[in-house]
């Protein structure tokens, strides 16, 4: 099933050049091009929805025991957790997709399409992969594609410098990863996933392996957004065109994240008791700088992008507590962030359009002539700032009680803190979108097209039900979490 | 010659890249400082190829170091052309110039 997907996806991203081919002939060519890559994503959609279902019904350890391929065979198969990270980013890739079909500059629609389905596949190899050969490939292509997509606007400089300090901070990451993976190939032989486990369950921790890990941290968290890591985060997101940094933020950095889950818990196996307080400084790192630079931001973009931050250091938090119920609610938050940061950031792509600013100040009062649109942001905004009955407000709530029960009350008490500081800027924007009076340009905008609008609302609906009905995404995460400590 | 030169060599020539990254302030010198530690870690994979089996060299390593090379010169490819496009727009090198973002 894992490897049909895959490949289904790889065969599309390669058929993008012929059917453009056969666009041009058309003269349609950006309908050509949009109507295909929403079908198959469609398709791949309901694929992936209908083997998670699957193999929640399934018991997943058993056929993950039954065969051990040779350690130097590289290893392409799915486990609950990556079927679950596949859902989110193709449903996520869906709607930005729907979002993007008619705005796209008609001149650059094939590399646009093409770039943005080979990052999607090459996510999808990464969580797919069983072994850190196959990883760091797809790994390597997916952050050649993040750069390629950061730089799309290559007209202004701005898009262009940001790429570039991407590119240095991200390459040089992705390099200490390979590193990294020398040495842990000097000491075991090996890169497969289940051999590391083996192995390393054996020794006893000595210098080496530990900065093996602390190497791997830093590479992969350098991905997510880890605080003293982020500083290419804010310039890449507000660079990119909005569909970019919504598909940045929710899938490329959550991808940061399932590696540094697989690397603590599929692999370290007993080292991990010696980094939880380390996460655990990084991750208070992340929230305190990602909160306080985004208090008094007046540029949307940046905004979030700091707000993504802070969110890492609440997943991170999740990671070092690593009870049974945090890790449920670090995986729970990942989905709720993903469809929140998305749904927000779309939200700015309508508003840069329409208004040709993404400053706060100057779309005061936008709430009076764009209602869907803000409707939809305000949802957003409000589950941001972890209002009751909505998304994120059940995930951090896991967390915070899973810190409290396992002796981590002060990292409970400090996301608390935090949490705080996310409900103010917030309330702030709230205010300016709503109360403010207007000015003289959210006084003449018009609301968006209706293909802009759907993905919107579908996204702010997921935010309302996953916050009336969190159970059985709860359930879910716990299953998933489950699987991963039996297999361990 | 034993295991350990080539470890240590390769580790000194990661730390020159880490250095270059941190020391220069020309766009393509800072390429050539990942150029420089990419080949680092290719060279410890060779190194270690060699001790893993017995009397032969490991073929994964091969492999590993043959397609890393291969990503090594795609990010350096297009690193080169950002920096072309840096330079039409700044008509400069200099990463100090490139300060329109704010911080």
């Amino acid at each position: 099933m894992s490897k049909m997907l895959l490949s289904i996806l790889i065969i599309s991203t390669l058929s993008i050049p012929p059917i453009s081919l056969i666009g041009k002939k058309a003269r349609r060519e950006r309908l050509f091009l949009s109507t295909f890559t929403i079908l198959v994503l469609l398709g791949v959609f309901i694929l992936s929805i209908i083997s998670l279902l699957d193999m929640t019904q399934r018991d997943g350890v058993l056929t993950s025991l039954g065969s051990l391929s040779s350690p130097e065979k590289p290893e392409i198969r799915a486990d609950l957790l990556s079927i679950y990270m596949t859902v989110i980013y193709l449903g996520i890739c869906l709607l930005a997709f729907i979002f993007s079909a008619k705005i796209v500059p008609r001149s650059r629609s094939v590399t646009y399409f093409l770039v943005i389905l080979g990052m999607l596949t090459s996510m999808v190899g990464v969580v797919f992969s069983e072994d850190f050969f196959t990883l760091f490939i797809f790994w390597e292509a997916m952050c050649i594609c993040s750069y390629a997509l950061v730089s799309f606007d290559r007209e202004r400089g701005e898009p262009i410098e940001a790429s570039y300090k991407y590119l240095i901070m991200s390459s040089a990451g992705g390099i200490t990863i390979l590193f990294a993976l020398s040495f842990l190939y000097g000491l075991t032989g090996t890169l497969n996933f289940q051999y590391l486990s083996e192995s390393l369950s054996q020794t006893e921790g000595n210098l080496l392996l530990n900065l093996i890990i602390l190497m791997l941290l830093i590479g992969f968290g350098l991905q997510a957004g880890m605080a003293p890591f982020h500083t290419w985060l804010p310039d890449a997101l507000c660079a990119a065109p909005s569909v970019i940094s919504a598909f940045l933020s929710a899938c490329t950095e959550k991808t940061g994240l399932y590696c540094l889950l697989k690397v603590f818990f599929a692999i370290s196996g007993s080292l991990y008791e010696n980094w939880r307080v380390p996460i655990a400084i990084f991750a208070v790192f992340s929230m305190f700088i990602g909160n306080l630079s985004a208090l008094l931001q007046d540029d949307l973009k940046r905004l979030f992008a700091y707000s993504t931050i802070a969110n890492t250091g609440y997943i991170l938090a999740g990671i070092s507590i690593g009870s049974f119920r945090a890790l449920a609610g670090s995986l729970f938050h990942i989905l709720n962030h993903a469809v929140v940061v998305a749904l927000l950031f779309l939200c700015v792509g309508v508003y840069i359009r329409q208004a040709r600013t993404r400053n706060l100040r100057l779309i005061a009062g936008i709430g009076r002539t764009m209602p869907l649109t803000s409707f939809a942001f305000i949802i957003g905004v409000l589950s941001l700032a972890t209002f009751p009955v909505l998304n994120i407000f059940w995930s951090e709530l896991m967390i915070i009680t899973a810190g409290w029960e396992a002796g981590f009350a002060w990292l409970s008490f400090l996301i608390i803190l935090n949490l705080i500081f996310s409900a103010a800027y917030s309330l702030r924007i709230i205010e300016w979108v709503l109360m403010k009076k207007t000015t003289y340009i959210s006084r003449r905008v018009k609301e968006a097209p209706p293909l802009m609008i759907i993905p919107i609302l579908i996204l702010a609906l997921t935010v309302i039900m996953i916050g009336i009905y969190p159970a059985p995404f709860q359930r879910l995460t716990e299953r998933i979490v489950e699987s991963i400590f039996l297999s361990k | 010659m034993p295991l350990i030169n080539y470890v240590a060599c390769s580790v000194i020539l990661f730390f020159i890249g880490v250095y270059c990254l941190i020391v220069k302030r020309n766009m393509i010198r800072l390429l050539m400082g990942l150029e420089i530690m990419m080949n680092a870690a290719n060279l410890n994979f060779i190194a270690f190829s060699k001790m893993a089996v017995e009397g032969a060299s490991h073929p994964l390593a091969h492999v590993f170091t043959i397609i890393s090379i291969s990503i090594g010169g795609c990010v350096i490819a297009l690193g080169l052309i950002i920096t072309l496009y840096a330079y039409r727009h700044y008509g400069t090198l200099d990463v100090r110039e490139l300060r329109r973002l704010k911080h």
